[in-house]
């Protein structure tokens, strides 16, 4: 099942690739260096998710930091 | 510049419409009852009070750097690092708020209509349409907006027109009992939905009347506020008291229309409205995002980014939260006060160094003559 969530995730970052690569033009590095970044960045947390659900996320660090004001309105 | 699509203020109006209305008839009138019981209704007027200084810090930001989004003028009003820093922390802001926005859609489509469908098909399939959306360009996004936002009044007319014989006004009475604060107590939450309306920077650069602007923004906030107190004086003087224990209020009282035994079911109207609505809602948060990105990275197209980023955003909607009463916990609590410190915090404190700062290049170009 793992597995196959991963294969899932690689098909859909490949198939992204296959549609905007031609898109992007012969001297655009940047924007090429970009898109392979971010599509990695999104392929790496995505693994991460699948086989370690539980890791503390961009939630929970937003709640330490505004904990006391939130207190206000707990109830 | 990277956008060179012109959308009218009008348009913009219509599209920061349902960029807030959309889940802020989802959750927040439950949230709201929870602190403010009777006063619900009132709630919102307070909350209103940030989007229109958030709109009018928004455009005085615009006035002093009209072509540009706060990504780029947070550079030139504090330099080079610490703009990047800011604009750093707008970008992390907005991936992690359409995330939760998504997770929020997907939580309600799949609490009530199709349940047995993964949530990572509901949530993946809206962001394919909203991918499309985003890369079409600003002036798309303004003509869907003129097409679904006039057909979402209507309909949202029409579900509490249909409402009005189950309606008890004594579920009302006494206003403002424990005085005023239990309602601005309720306003907390609402406010930081308020605060969104500093998205309406992202799309002022590209405005073809840029004068009105400021106008057709506060026409937006009111039509807003507006709209969020008939829902919610209708939601109270149907359920009255229980209306903080249930997790959809608006959702539950479609289902109590029944007209003569005919016309029954309306609550595939409720998610008409909100599968637009949401769309919307998502497309302009995407869109800023996209267009942040590009122009953080200083980017020639945002177009590149837009699907690597739909991507980041499904993977963020499965992470922000564990499930949909920790979510709305979140969004109860610590959550307001992070959506407007980020969103009319930030802009305040921008705007001040910049007209600090104006002030003192002028006060010397005066000595010098």
């Amino acid at each position: 099942m793992k597995w196959g969530a991963i294969l899932g995730v690689t098909l859909i970052a490949g198939l992204m690739a296959l549609y905007e690569w031609p898109k992007i033009g012969q001297n655009q590095k940047r924007e090429k260096v970009v898109f392979v970044t971010l599509t990695a960045m999104g392929w790496v947390l995505a693994v991460l998710l699948v086989f370690f659900p539980d890791i503390p996320g961009p939630t929970q660090l937003i709640d330490a930091i505004f904990k006391p004001l939130g207190q206000i309105l707990e109830k | 510049m990277i956008e060179k699509g012109k959308i009218s203020s009008l348009q913009m109006a219509i599209l920061m419409y349902p960029t807030i209305l959309a889940t802020a008839i989802l959750l927040v009138p439950a949230i709201t009852a929870r602190h403010a019981e009777r006063d619900m209704w009132l709630s919102p007027i307070w909350a209103s009070l940030i989007g229109f200084l958030t709109v009018y810090i928004a455009y005085r930001l615009n006035r002093i750097y009209p072509k540009e989004t706060i990504i780029e003028y947070g550079e030139h009003i504090l330099g080079r690092i610490s703009g990047k820093a800011i604009g750093l922390v707008f970008l992390f802001f907005y991936l992690h708020t359409s995330g939760i926005i998504l997770r929020e859609y997907g939580e309600f489509i799949n609490g009530k209509f199709l349940l047995r469908t993964p949530m990572i098909v509901t949530i993946g399939s809206m962001m394919l349409v909203t991918a499309f959306a985003v890369r079409s360009g600003v002036e798309v996004l303004g003509r869907i907006s003129q097409i679904f936002v006039p057909i979402n009044i209507l309909l949202l007319v029409l579900l509490n027109l249909l409402l009005f014989p189950e309606l008890k006004t004594k579920h009302m009475l006494p206003v403002m009992e424990k005085g005023i604060m239990p309602s601005v107590m309720g306003a907390v939450t609402p406010q930081s939905w308020f605060s969104e309306f500093f998205l309406a920077s992202f799309l002022y650069p590209f405005l073809t009347d840029r004068e009105k602007g400021m106008k057709w923004g506060m026409i937006s906030v009111l039509a807003v506020m507006l709209t969020m107190v008939v829902t919610n004086i209708f939601t109270l003087l149907l359920f009255g008291e229980i209306t903080a224990s249930l997790t959809f209020p608006v959702m539950e009282s479609s289902r109590y229309i029944s007209i003569a035994d005919f016309l029954e079911h309306i609550e595939a109207v409720v998610m008409a409205i909100w599968v637009t609505g949401t769309f919307l809602k998502i497309s302009v948060f995407y869109y800023a995002l996209s267009l942040g990105t590009a122009q953080w990275l200083n980017l020639s197209d945002y177009r590149p980014v837009v699907l690597p980023l739909g991507f980041l955003l499904v993977v963020f909607s499965i992470w922000s939260a564990p499930n949909l009463s920790e979510l709305s916990h979140f969004l109860g609590t610590s959550c307001s006060f992070y959506l407007s410190s980020v969103q009319t915090g930030i802009p305040v404190f921008l705007l001040l160094i910049a007209t600090l700062r104006k002030g003192k290049r002028s006060g010397m170009e005066g000595r010098k003559r």
